[in-house]
């Protein structure tokens, strides 16, 4: 672990350095190798008659941009869920939140036919808000806390019961069903910017979250009774966090469909180099969450060429031997 | 022991005759046919036929049969347009190919189920005990179904003119596209359908086989193993390279917006095929959904037209006006009219030799 401030600060920055490196990959490789010179040239001098230049700009920077923009956001909303549970095994994937926005996107582009980039957001945070709430309610315990134990059940039963709702409309609609397959996978293929924008306010407003309540995060890490003690109002806090949550997560899920495991592992490498302290914790989880989810991105473009693996599946094999050496350790704090 | 052998020889020899004369005359030989799942035992003509997938339901119209239960198609539902006019009026509709209802299928009595082997491998023990069932080992060889078709059904002969006037046509067609082309066939041709959310390039399939019938080769890249491969980014649309290029998608708009945004695209934009003119829109049931005698006609019937060949078979003569797919009257009158027709007389078109 990192102690010292400016060791902390160079972990930023090399962390910032490997999202940038990855970002750079995602926009060179793929079915078309470009060029570093190629690449540098179609930003400082973009030729719209150069196929390559076009690839870069219509195909590869929409990809890169969602990709990094989904990846930061599920390693912060893991984060966030990790801290307001207080359990290490929280994350967007595995409480149901994710599974939530899924079945509610579903369910909205099945019975009513939305298909705008932002109705979809709007149906997804509501699917993450239902989730979340049956999940919180579920995992609660007589005393009035949240067990860790518990909510991780809650968070599998959820997930089950939006997935087979999810596939029963699927059945039902199976024209939709087809165009909705890759999105269910995960993936960040073939995705236009137009579906990105009008998203990004809500993603600002997750980030203005985070930055006025880090500090505030930093307590609830402690004891309950403790935080009580120091006159900190935690309520607040959580409505705050839990909002940013949701407006990440189903953000993610408008925009990718389902991404498993980032929200889980990458908080856990963050916090393992720069300490349990939120202002390193969620910018760390940021740019580390960007720069996994870009490299698993161009990664699955080499796995069976000319087809690619959906980028889901990609984090699923990172994330699962991940999760059940989580699960065997003995402590289920963060 | 030979005399053993030569008495069990006598058995084996003999039983056949006795089981013959304990039958009754008017049942007719029991008939055993081989297929993909083992061999099935049928007596007579079977009236009461259940088709289970797509290419069977064709075949068994293409001869002039009235199957008494089919399963739904994919597009045009219940039934696609081309099949619809000849089933018979109180048919039976049993569900999906992936999961027909048994139910429905054990209470239609029938006397012949036939199903495909990637489809009913899993229900073919309860589809047997149902009724005596054949399964096509693929569903990409509409010629060995329609065989089997027709040796379950005891009109082997008429199957067989059938597949006597598509081998005629095919032949023909060579003849006049290669004339037409000149030093440019065989043409290298690929084969695309836009999905909602992906692009699929097929390397094998019922109009990728009668394509290889027709002398088309496939584009360099494309000789992969099993259907083809799913698309999902613009970058790969240079797989698509060929000669020639065929599309089709079904009608919805998720899959129309997914095709405007790849068409719009330049990598689609300089792809020889567009360069050149030659990407030809075609009809999803006739070239990926009907998969029997029928529909490979219709396919057929498609590239005369697109290659701008006079096809000399009769079907074009009685209506040349029509269009080659999409209409849904005198298809069937067309399509029987090839089985009666084997020796054609042959036009004389562009080439003098065809």
């Amino acid at each position: 672990m990192l102690t010292s401030p400016a060791a902390k600060l160079m972990g930023l920055l090399l962390t910032a350095a490997l999202a940038l490196a990855t970002g750079l990959a995602s926009l060179a490789l793929g079915a078309t190798e470009i060029a570093p010179a190629v690449l540098l040239k179609a930003f400082l001098a973009p030729d719209p008659s150069s196929t390559q230049h076009l690839i870069v700009w219509t195909e590869r920077l929409p990809r890169a941009a969602i990709a990094a923009l989904v990846g930061a956001s599920l390693a912060v909303a893991g984060a966030l869920m990790q801290t307001l549970t207080r359990n290490a095994l929280a994350a967007p994937s595995i409480l149901g939140i994710n599974a939530g926005a899924m079945c509610f996107v579903v369910l909205g582009s099945t019975l009513f036919a939305i298909r705008s980039p932002l109705g979809l957001a709007w149906v997804a945070f509501l699917g993450a808000l239902v989730a979340a709430l049956l999940v919180a309610l579920l995992g609660r315990e007589r005393g009035g806390g949240i067990s860790p134990v518990r909510v991780v059940l809650a968070g599998v039963a959820v997930t089950a019961l939006f997935v087979s709702l999810a596939q029963g409309l699927l059945i039902i609609d199976q024209e939709r069903f087809e165009s909705l397959l890759l999105w269910l996978a995960g993936s960040v293929a073939g995705r236009e910017l137009e579906m990105m924008t009008p998203l990004l306010p809500f993603f600002l407003f997750a980030a203005g979250v985070c930055l006025f309540l880090v500090r505030q995060l930093n307590l609830l890490v402690l004891d309950e009774e403790v935080v009580r003690g120091l006159g900190q109002r935690t309520g607040r806090v959580k409505l705050l966090a839990g909002a940013a949550v949701i407006v990440l997560a189903g953000g993610a899920v408008a925009l990718a469909g389902m991404i498993g495991f980032v929200g889980l592992i990458v908080p856990h490498m963050v916090r393992a180099l720069f300490g349990r302290d939120h202002r390193w914790v969620l910018p760390g989880c940021a740019l580390l969450g960007a720069g996994l989810l870009l490299g698993a991105d161009t990664l699955a473009r080499f796995v069976i060429p000319p087809q690619e693996v959906p980028v889901g599946v990609m984090t699923a094999l990172l994330g699962t031997p991940f999760f059940l050496h989580l699960a065997r350790r003995r402590s289920l704090a963060p | 022991m030979g005399l053993s052998l030569s008495c069990r020889r006598f058995i084996v020899l003999a039983l056949p005759v006795v089981c013959s004369l304990w039958l009754p005359a008017n049942a007719g030989a029991t008939r055993s046919v081989e297929h993909a799942l083992g061999e099935a035992r049928l007596e007579g003509s079977p009236e009461r036929i259940v088709t289970l997938y797509q290419g069977a339901t064709d075949s068994a119209l293409a001869l002039g049969l009235a199957p008494v239960g089919v399963i739904e198609s994919w597009l045009e539902r219940p039934m696609y347009r081309y099949l619809r006019n000849s089933l018979p009026p109180g048919v039976r509709y049993l569900g999906l190919e992936t999961q027909p209802d048994l139910e429905a299928v054990a209470g239609l009595a029938p006397d012949l189920i036939v199903g495909v082997r990637y489809r009913h491998a899993g229900v073919y023990p309860l589809l047997s005990r149902i009724a005596p069932t054949v399964i096509a080992d693929t569903a990409h060889d509409f010629e060995a179904m329609l065989g089997l078709m027709g040796e379950a059904t005891g009109r082997e002969r008429q199957a067989e003119a059938l597949l006597g006037a598509w081998r005629e046509r095919v032949q023909d067609f060579r003849c006049r596209v290669s004339a037409r082309l000149g030093d440019a066939w065989p043409q290298s041709v690929s084969v695309v359908s836009f999905r909602g959310d992906h692009v699929r390039l097929y390397y094998d399939g019922f109009a990728r086989r009668i394509l290889d019938q027709l002398g088309f080769r496939r584009p360099e890249g494309q000789e992969g193993a099993g259907w083809g491969v799913k698309l999902v980014s613009r970058e790969s649309l240079p797989a698509m390279e060929a000669d020639a290029i065929f599309v089709f998608m079904r009608d919805d708009p998720a899959v129309a917006e997914l095709h405007r945004e790849w068409t719009a695209h330049p990598l689609w934009q300089s792809l020889g095929a567009v360069e050149r003119g030659q990407v030809y829109q075609v009809d999803p049931v006739v070239w990926s959904m009907g998969a029997g005698i029928l529909a490979a006609n219709r396919l057929l019937d498609e590239l005369y037209v697109h290659y701008g060949l006079q096809d000399s078979s009769d079907r074009r003569d009685t209506d040349s006006a029509d269009p080659p797919s999409g209409q849904d009257s005198n298809n069937q009158e067309r399509d029987s009219r090839v089985a009666e027709r084997q020796g054609d007389e042959r036009l004389h078109g562009e080439g003098e030799t065809c």
